[in-house]
């Protein structure tokens, strides 16, 4: 425990030294108050400017959706890039040798961070969604949110060998979360194209408000997890 | 400390490291020589528990290495051939990191600095350090938490005479410790000069495993060469405990006609070449 504590701080005090990754952090709070307060405002100005009584509106559920996977995505994408740096330097490598071992350095750099960014998620919901959720709707969009940043993490984690290739895959995974815009477009059954993405499902349980959807969702992020960690792991 | 019995390794399908047996006991400097791609350093990481897909047992300190705990590494201390730092920190951010990761009470981190010489450069970042200075300081790394047993894989390649010298005096004191130390080297006159035993190591294979005196002794003893002048210059040669039986060596030294003499003792590079028929380098 002492080890996996003391490991989070040090990626914490390794990013205060990263701007990039520093700025990574509050994103997740000025995508919320964007969405919550500048799209209701533009959404009357182009309402009132085209004539039409809802523009964006329609849409406002679909934003929610991404608004839950900002957060636990932006986290994990910053511990991808720490440890991203750690394989290159070789610090990870010499972490399993210590008592954190490889378990304890998943802990600190995947596990911690995506249970904060569940939490933060859970509590920035609330504030700045745009439509109506009951509590349990929060709690398991807060979740999947969740892995779906694991799953950007170690996408980017386990494809680059460096930084600037950590860049370039964190741009193709998060196509990967746009997985959840097709239901609220694409109506045509063709939309089934990108059932194995797990966020193609919680679009799905956004755009028909049906929960039960939440489950596929749950079940393909886990093989995904598997799949990828097994993949990173082999790459230490 | 460390018993393997019939360890076999591979990272491909092609067999690799193949039914090893050797033990090493406490306080012993152990060192693994042969040429570089000989498996010295994959050998040393299934003891640290960083390849857990072999066969065949191996023991470090009573656990067996696939089935290592977090408690397994509180007592090993491994320092890499390679670099193993956050460039980005200095050397005593770096340190403080490091022990902390431990349970235990670790040593002062400015005196080992000190150890190395490195005390003035403890707040530089580890990425302005030249290459001897970061091997200084991963080796001090390996000696945070005080363990039981040291890997060092090649801790003196890149070093110049005085620090490999004071590493190697290092790496002594530790032993004078009760330390045990699994030492990795392709220097013969590093291993002849620390190790108690040394195993020669060829395509993941054992081809000899003794101290390096009696390695050396095997070889029989040293030959005398010497040189004269008769027509052209000659040489002849003939083993040192044999010299009263050379009649000519015997007529040459009473005519005073020698040109040349010298003894050569054999030192573990031709123990080497005999027994696996390669060199070291
Ligand atoms: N991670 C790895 N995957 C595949 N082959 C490897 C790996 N690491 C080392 N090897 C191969 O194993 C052989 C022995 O390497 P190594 O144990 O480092 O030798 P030494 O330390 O004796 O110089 C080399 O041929 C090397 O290419
Ligand atoms: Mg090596």
């Amino acid at each position: 425990m002492r080890a996996i504590r003391s490991s989070f701080f040090q990626m914490l005090a390794y990013m205060r030294r990263d701007m990039m990754l520093f700025a990574a952090c509050p994103a997740p709070i000025l995508a919320g108050l964007f969405f919550r307060y500048a799209i209701p405002f533009l959404e009357a100005v182009l309402a009132d400017y085209f004539h039409m009584p809802a523009i964006i509106s329609p849409y406002y559920r679909l934003i929610d959706v991404l608004f839950v996977m900002i957060t636990p995505t932006m986290f994990c994408f910053v511990s991808a890039m720490v440890s991203l740096e750690e394989a290159d330097e070789k610090t990870a490598a010499y972490l399993f040798i210590t008592p954190l071992g490889r378990t304890g350095y998943l802990s600190a750099r995947l596990g911690l961070p995506a249970v904060i960014a569940f939490l933060v998620t859970v509590i920035l919901l609330p504030v700045f969604k745009l439509t109506t959720f009951s509590s349990i709707a929060i709690l398991l969009l807060a979740a999947c949110g969740t892995l779906q940043g694991v799953i950007v993490a170690l996408l980017v984690a386990a494809l680059s060998s460096n930084r600037l290739e950590g860049m370039a895959i964190t741009k193709l995974s998060m196509l990967t979360v746009f997985g959840a815009v097709i239901p609220f477009f694409v109506k045509d059954s063709i939309q089934y194209a990108l059932c194995p993405l797990p966020s193609f499902w919680i679009g799905k349980a956004g755009s028909e408000n049906t929960l039960l959807y939440m489950f596929p969702a749950f079940a393909l992020s886990a093989i995904w997890i598997c799949f990828l960690l097994k993949w990173y792991l082999r790459k230490m | 400390m460390i018993q393997v019995s019939n360890l076999s390794f591979s990272y491909t399908r092609q067999p690799f490291i193949s039914d090893m047996s050797f033990f090493v006991s406490s306080g012993e400097i152990f060192g693994f020589l042969g040429p570089s791609g000989a498996g010295k350093s994959t050998l040393q990481k299934v003891l640290i528990g960083m390849l857990t897909a072999y066969q065949g047992s191996a023991m470090v300190n009573g656990i067996e290495c696939r089935h290592r705990t977090r408690r397994f590494y509180e007592d090993i201390g491994v320092d890499f051939e390679f670099s193993t730092m956050y460039e980005k920190l200095t050397a005593k951010e770096n340190l403080q990191f490091f022990s902390s990761l431990y349970e235990k009470k670790t040593r002062p981190i400015d005196e080992l600095l000190e150890m190395v010489g490195l005390e003035h450069d403890g707040d530089k970042r580890v990425a302005d350090y030249s290459k001897g200075m970061k091997s200084r300081l991963n080796f001090i790394k390996a000696l945070l938490h005080d363990p039981l047993l040291l890997c060092l894989d090649e801790p003196t390649s890149g070093l110049d005479p005085t620090n490999s010298r004071m590493m190697k005096n290092m790496i002594l004191a530790e032993r004078a410790k009760g330390k045990t130390i699994l030492l990795t080297t392709h220097n013969m006159q590093d291993a002849a000069e620390l190790c108690d035993r040394v195993a020669f190591i060829v395509n993941g294979k054992i081809c000899a495993l003794d101290s390096p005196h009696n390695l050396i002794m095997s070889k029989g003893a040293a030959t005398v060469t010497y040189t004269w002048i008769d027509n052209g210059e000659h040489s002849a040669s003939c083993p040192i405990d044999r010299l009263s039986d050379d009649e000519q060596l015997k007529r040459l030294i009473a005519n005073n006609c020698l040109q040349s003499i010298h003894s050569s003792e054999p030192n573990l590079n031709d123990i080497f070449m005999d027994i696996t028929g390669r060199t070291l380098l």
